[in-house]
Parts: C-alpha cells; sequence; structure tokens
C-alpha cells in the first residue's frame, strides 16, 4: 500500500509542476469566468444558462485534463524508462499503474474542485445564490472521469501515447452518444448496423448516465435510486477497465 | 561451495520485431552462477544480450525459458527484489524531482522505515558526493550528476545483490574513479555486485571474474587471470647456442642479444622448438607463456561470434 500511495504523491506532484496542466486549467477558468456573458447572451434564464455553461465547461476541460494526463504521464514513465527504477524494487506491477490512476485521479479531482469553486462563486455573484445541485453534478461529473481516466490508463499500457489519446476521446464521444444512436437503429431493421450498434453499445460504457446537469440546472428531482445504480455502475466499470489494464501490465515486456 | 548470490540457468528469450518479421533469438540457453560477495563483470558487444539479461534479472521482461534466483529465491519474489540494487544503463530520473525528492521516493518504494529515510537518504547523498546539489531540480543535472545519483537509489536499500548496467559510461575520469571506488567500497562491505561494462580497464581492475557473452550465450567465464593464460597461443624462450645452427622450426620473431637468443613461437611449434635446440646441443634458459591482455582476450572472443 505504501508504494501505490508513493507513486500515486509522485504522479499528483508531477502533474502539478506540468505547464500542460495550467494550460487546461487556465482555458477552463476562462470559460467559467465568460459564463456571465454567455447569460447575457442568451434569451432565457439567465441563471440556467450560467449554470448549464458551467457545468459543460467543467466537464470538457476535466475531460481534457484526464484524457492528455493520462496518458502524457503513464507513457512518459515507460518511454523515459524511468518505471525501470520503480520495478526492479519490491513493487508490484498492479501496485504501480494503481499507484499512477489514482495520482491521476487526484490531479484530475483537484483540478474539478477548483472549477467548481469558482462556478459556485461566480452564481453566488451573480446569481446571489449558493447552488448545491452543483456540487452533485460535479460529483457525478468525477465519477465519469474516474472511468475515462482508468479508460486512458488501459490505452496507455495498450498502445502510443497519440493513440491512446485518441482512443480514450473516443471512448468519450460515443459514450455520450452511444444511447441516441441505440435508441435510432430500434427502427432499423435487417442489416449489420442493429448490431453493430448494440454492440458497441454493450461493450462502451454510457456516459450520459454521469449527465445530470438538465436535473440540476431545472431543479428537477432526483431518485436516490438512480444515483446508487449510477455510482455502482461507474464504480464497477472502472475496477473492470483497471483490471484489464493491470492484467496487460502484467504481461509486458518493458524493453 | 561458495554460496550463489545470482543464478542463472538456461535462459532464453526471443522478441517480436514487428509484423512480417522474424522473432529475434536474444539469449540462448544463457547461464552462469555468481558467488556471494564478489565482483562479477559481465561483458559482451553491442547486442550480446547483457541488458536483456539485466533486465531479465529484474523483472523487467519475462524470460521464454530457463530459471533465475537471487540469494536462493526466485527473482519474480517480491522478497527477491528487496536484495537487488539496480542501476540502469541512463540515469532515468524525473526532470520535476530534486535530487533528494528523487530518493525519498525510491526510500518510499523500498519501504524504508520512515523514521530512517532523511538519515539514509542524506548518507547515499554523502556517498556519491551529491549532498551540496540534492534540493536542485534533476533537469539541471549533468550527466555525470544524474549517474550518481542513479547509483544512490541503487545503494538505498543496501542491497545483497548490486546490479549496474555500464554505469561508467559518459563519464569523465574523475567520474569513473569514484564509481570504481564506491564498487570497490561495496564489495569491502561484502555486497555481491554484477555490472556489465565496455570500459575493459575498469572490469580488469575491479573484478574477481568475468563472463563474455556474445550472440546470447555466455563464451567463457571465470577468473581474469585464468582466462587470459587459458588464451596464451604463443610462448617466449631464451636459449644459448653456439654459431652456425639453424632452425627450421618456424618461429614468431627471434633476435639475439649479448649472450643468448631470444624467440616467439606459436603454441603448436613449441615442442618441436624444445626437441631442435636439444639436438642442436643449446641450453635452454627460459620458455614461459606469453599472456595477452584481457583486452585482447575479449576483443578475439567478440570477432570470433560476436555481430
Amino acid at each position: 500500500m505504501r508504494a501505490v500511495v508513493a507513486i500515486a504523491r509522485n504522479t499528483f506532484r508531477e502533474a502539478l509542476r506540468d505547464r500542460v496542466l495550467y494550460l487546461f486549467l487556465g482555458f477552463a477558468l476562462v470559460l467559467l469566468a465568460s459564463s456571465k456573458l454567455f447569460g447575457l447572451l442568451t434569451v432565457g434564464d439567465e441563471g440556467k444558462v450560467i449554470k448549464d455553461f458551467g457545468l459543460a465547461g467543467i466537464q470538457l476541460a476535466t475531460m481534457l485534463i484526464a484524457v492528455m494526463m493520462s496518458v502524457l504521464l503513464i507513457s512518459r514513465e515507460v518511454d523515459s524508462r524511468t518505471v525501470y527504477n520503480i520495478l526492479a524494487k519490491p513493487v508490484r506491477r498492479w501496485q504501480f499503474l494503481i499507484g499512477k490512476y489514482l495520482g491521476l485521479l487526484a490531479t484530475v479531482a483537484a483540478n474539478l474542485a477548483l472549477m467548481t469553486l469558482v462556478l459556485l462563486v461566480v452564481t453566488a455573484v451573480y446569481l446571489r445564490e449558493l447552488d448545491a445541485g452543483l456540487l452533485f453534478a460535479a460529483a457525478m461529473t468525477l465519477l465519469e472521469m474516474a472511468l475515462l481516466t482508468a479508460f486512458a490508463t488501459l490505452f496507455a499500457v495498450l498502445t502510443r501515447p497519440m493513440l491512446g489519446s485518441v482512443f480514450t476521446l473516443a471512448v468519450f464521444v460515443i459514450g455520450h452518444v452511444s444511447e441516441d444512436i441505440w435508441l435510432l437503429t430500434r427502427h432499423v431493421h435487417g442489416g449489420l448496423v442493429r448490431p453493430l450498434v448494440a454492440a458497441v453499445y454493450a461493450v462502451l460504457p454510457n456516459l450520459e448516465r454521469f449527465n445530470f446537469k438538465t436535473e440540476v440546472v431545472h431543479d428537477l428531482g432526483i431518485s436516490s435510486g438512480q444515483v446508487a445504480l449510477t455510482v455502482i455502475y461507474g464504480l464497477a466499470y472502472t475496477a473492470l477497465v483497471l483490471v484489464l489494464a493491470c492484467a496487460r501490465f502484467r504481461s509486458k515486456d518493458l524493453v | 561451495m561458495a554460496e550463489i548470490a545470482l543464478g542463472i540457468d538456461d535462459l532464453h528469450k526471443s522478441f517480436d520485431p514487428g509484423l512480417f518479421e522474424r522473432r529475434i533469438d536474444v539469449l540462448r540457453g544463457l547461464s552462469l552462477e555468481v558467488r556471494r560477495g564478489e565482483t562479477f563483470g559481465f561483458l559482451g558487444p553491442n547486442g550480446a544480450g547483457k541488458t536483456t539479461t539485466i533486465k531479465a534479472i529484474t523483472g523487467l521482461i519475462r524470460p521464454d525459458r530457463g530459471r533465475i534466483s537471487v540469494c536462493g529465491l526466485a527473482h519474480d519474489r517480491l522478497e527477491a527484489r528487496e536484495k537487488i540494487g539496480f542501476m540502469a544503463e541512463q540515469p532515468y530520473v524525473y526532470n520535476h524531482l530534486t535530487g533528494r525528492e528523487f530518493l525519498e521516493f525510491h526510500a518510499e518504494l523500498l519501504a524504508l522505515p520512515r523514521a530512517e529515510v532523511a538519515g539514509r537518504v542524506a548518507e547515499v547523498l554523502d556517498l556519491v558526493s551529491m549532498t551540496g546539489p540534492a534540493d536542485r531540480a534533476m533537469r539541471t543535472f549533468s550527466k555525470g550528476m544524474l549517474q550518481r545519483l542513479s547509483l544512490a537509489q541503487a545503494l538505498l536499500g543496501r542491497p545483497e545483490l548490486l546490479i549496474l548496467d555500464e554505469p561508467m559510461s559518459g563519464l569523465d575520469p574523475i567520474g569513473r574513479r569514484d564509481v570504481r571506488d564506491l564498487i570497490l567500497a561495496e564489495k569491502e562491505r561484502g555486497t555481491t555486485v554484477f555490472f556489465s561494462s565496455h570500459i575493459i580497464p575498469d572490469v580488469e581492475t575491479i573484478c574477481d571474474r568475468v563472463a563474455i557473452v556474445v550472440g546470447g550465450q555466455v563464451r567463457a567465464v571465470g577468473e581474469v587471470r585464468e582466462l587470459v593464460a587459458q588464451e596464451a597461443d604463443a610462448y617466449e624462450v631464451s636459449f644459448v647456442c653456439g654459431e652456425g645452427v639453424t632452425l627450421t622450426t618456424p618461429l614468431l620473431a627471434s633476435h639475439r642479444g649479448s649472450d643468448a637468443w631470444w624467440a616467439r613461437v606459436a603454441g603448436e611449434h613449441r615442442d618441436a622448438l624444445i626437441r631442435e635446440l636439444a639436438a642442436a646441443g643449446a641450453r635452454l634458459v627460459a620458455l614461459s607463456p606469453v599472456r595477452s591482455t584481457l583486452e585482447e582476450f575479449v576483443l578475439r572472443h567478440y570477432e570470433g561470434g560476436g555481430r
């Protein structure tokens, strides 16, 4: 356990000292700060637009941080061969990978917390309200990012950094549209389209499950059963992807 | 029988270079034993399989076949890796850390008692003469400094078996001397040192025994003195003989001194020369094998079946 914590802490420290992170974070904070502007430019409820825009901005920025930092930091460890010094010590391969994963997740969580704080300040200043629903939506985004970071970890051990980023982005995009496509193909009969979409829908996660923006922004009710199911779905899927990543890394030759 | 610190038996490893290309056999039945407490040099030309062997010992790659034991334990057990200190061929370090943070991180991986970490880190920094720049970011370090720090992380856990892959490459003469002294100090402490190197004079100075690996197999193993003696394929002969004696045995070289002849003869013609000298009534003064240097010995092996 001590090795896992040491690797996670080192990964977190490396991410915090990396300029790439601040590039993404700067972009996200500018986006959040300008949400008021978008509220003014849009016809309708300004408060809802600020919240919707803010949550979407947080999700996009956190996704970019998760994808880029995950693939970058794991591949860097293998490519720059710093992993040699670690794995020649009494450290199991799964401990290394889980340590990296937790360090990356801590980085994502810290950035998400900062961005959520900025959004809370923006809503407090412009709307004179503190919406706890924003915290809930951010927590669900973190769950989604935990799963996406697990995919990024899997792709980092399977392939090269550039391809890993592309594949993880593909999981994000497909994960958000797969349910819609699946619903559309219910009206298609015959051919390969339907079984193909069914296979993609079955294998890739449905990331729309973690999207509670509409409920939070429009103040709709969310059942505790729905939340519990989403949490179980997220954690189970994340664990499965991490097990696959560890299994692949276990037999990988570090040449 | 001496206790074995590192045992390698019939090690095989091949790599798949890519689609439609033949697998490359890097290790082909490599076997050797390193005794506890000795300093063992691992020599071979580029591509001979030295680094692959070291990676197999440290668990970075999985052998296709064969066994490796470290201090009597299977090498893939964590207890075996607790006994190893490893320094890779290049100093692979984190640019975002300072030298001290780097060593503290590795101390955590070794699960050193928390109360001891700061003291042990200071101790190894002092050992490799890096106390001064220890709090600077590693991206500002020279190659020599990184090499020392890499050696420091290998020494952190007081290993029983120290594995060094080309520890002197890229170092200036002072750096080489310092690393050589450190290896000798570790040997004094009773640590078994297994190291690969291309710098043969260093190997000759430090090592108790060496192995020469070519084409993924050990071609020769033994004490440096023994190995070069085995290779003596020529002899120097001093003899006194009268005027007018003509020798028919082919000589590699000869000249007449003030009171005796000196000649060099190939090993295969040694006995013929002695018989001829006896028949001519000459007096044999001295006969000694010509010792090749380790460098000559190694080069002959490299050229005889290397790349």
